[in-house]
């Protein structure tokens, strides 16, 4: 199995987290609503007050992605409080370049004439090969909560959208509970222009 | 419709009297008793013309940012608003916490506290009435943020402004630091605060895009810092 390694993020790597941002949003259906800029990252991540922490997972030049990338996985998470219980830590996003997720299923419909990979002597020979993924999602999981544990922090919080199922599945294999089905707790947002209304109002 | 105090009280009979002598000593005390019909009592009743300024015009409030001796007061409206919220059990912190974790060099959350003065004290004795505690978050699409980890005001010093002006300073506050959102949870049940936050703009994500809260907590966080590669 390849292996990769997970580090913390350094200025360098703005452009990879900035894409990698995009994908992530691509896939929620919400790519438009990006509005975040490489100098917005660099300056609230690695100026002097961080707004926010992140981690980065890179693979060998030889395992570069389709695209010619290595930075191919990122978490970023930031320290939140709970008044019943003290420090937090939340897990903003968490995204693994789908060529290193998971399980991939590849077909490979072999003939003896023309099969590279295993020498068959017949023909119409289907082979289902399985090829597992990195892991390397469950280690920035894992990586994230030994963090939390290390900086005292009573439980990692964070939002999925209830049409995520297969993220919905990946977190609660893992022991996560769901506070809006359980609690009832609903996310709400106030956006600029009527926070500026209430601004002007007092 | 005019009337006097005293030609109603041969008709309302004792409990209103006795609500005229704890309004003379705690105006606050006998106005959250009162609903409807007996307020006009009050307005007329020219004894207590000198108190209608501190009943009817709007409450004297303070809003400021908190300090380290304040954070007994919070812990007690933080186990106020746990037992609205029905979950008083899930409070493990106390103002020991608060302090370390507000006031050091590292604070993880900044928190606002409104005061009364003296004389609108509550019927135990607190002058701090409200408190809005939050924090800067992150967001990978739009930057910045701000998010209201808790809002309460005390029953007694609701509908005066003062939730309003506290969510106004941590408005003011997030406008000062560039940041283009404020967010914060409210329990599905909970149709005041739903009420309160909707005539103010907010939306309700958890509806429009299904965004769900998703937690590791104790053991299940310890399982998986020590899960085998």
């Amino acid at each position: 199995m390849a292996n990769f390694i997970l580090r913390k993020a350094e200025p360098k790597d703005v452009s990879d987290i900035l894409r990698l941002i995009k994908e992530l949003a691509k896939f929620e259906e919400m790519e438009d609503q990006v509005i975040l800029t490489e100098k917005d990252l660099l300056e609230d991540g690695f100026g002097d007050h961080p707004f926010y922490h992140c981690i980065v997972a890179e693979v060998p030049k030889h395992h570069q992605s389709a695209d010619g990338h290595v930075i191919i996985g990122f978490a970023m998470y930031y320290f939140t409080y709970d008044p019943w219980i003290g420090k937090l830590l939340y897990l903003e996003d968490f995204y693994v370049m789908k060529e290193y997720r998971g399980m991939n299923v590849t077909l490979c419909i072999c003939e003896s004439s023309n099969c590279q990979i295993y020498e068959t002597p017949s023909c119409n020979t289907l082979f289902l090969l399985l090829k597992l993924g990195f892991g390397i999602g469950s280690e920035i999981l894992k990586k994230l909560s030994q963090t939390a544990v290390r900086t005292r922090c009573s439980s990692m919080h964070f939002i999925v959208a209830e049409w995520n199922k297969p993220s919905i599945e990946f977190y609660k294999r893992r022991g996560a509970s769901d506070l809006s089905l359980e609690e009832g707790w609903r996310l709400f947002k106030i956006d600029k222009q009527n926070l500026l209304k209430m601004t002007d109002e007092e | 419709m005019t009337c006097t105090a005293s030609s109603l009280q041969g008709a309302i009979k004792e409990p209103v009297a006795s609500l005229f002598r704890t309004y003379e000593t705690h105006p606050t005390v006998a106005y959250s008793r009162l609903f409807g019909g007996i307020q006009a009592i009050l307005v007329t009743d020219q004894r207590y013309c000198r108190n209608q300024k501190t009943l009817f015009a709007k409450m004297r409030f303070t809003i400021c940012a908190a300090k380290p001796e304040d954070c007994k007061d919070i812990e007690r409206m933080i186990m106020e608003l746990a037992v609205y919220e029905k979950m008083p059990d899930q409070v493990k912190i106390s103002h020991k916490e608060l302090e370390r974790d507000g006031f050091g060099p590292n604070p993880y959350y900044q928190c606002l506290v409104a005061e009364v003065p003296e004389e609108l004290m509550s019927k135990d004795g607190h002058t701090k009435v409200g408190y809005a505690l939050f924090f800067y978050t992150y967001s990978t699409w739009k930057g910045r943020t701000v998010y209201m980890e808790d809002l309460y005001v005390m029953p007694e010093y609701r509908s005066k402004g003062i939730g309003k002006a506290l969510m106004a300073t941590v408005a003011k506050v997030a406008k000062e630091q560039h940041c283009v959102r404020l967010q914060f949870s409210v329990l599905d049940w909970n149709k005041p605060s739903l009420d309160f936050y909707l005539a103010k703009g907010a939306e309700d994500l958890t509806a429009k895009e299904g965004w769900h809260f998703l937690r590791f907590h104790g053991i299940a966080l310890d399982n998986l810092a020590q899960e085998a590669p």
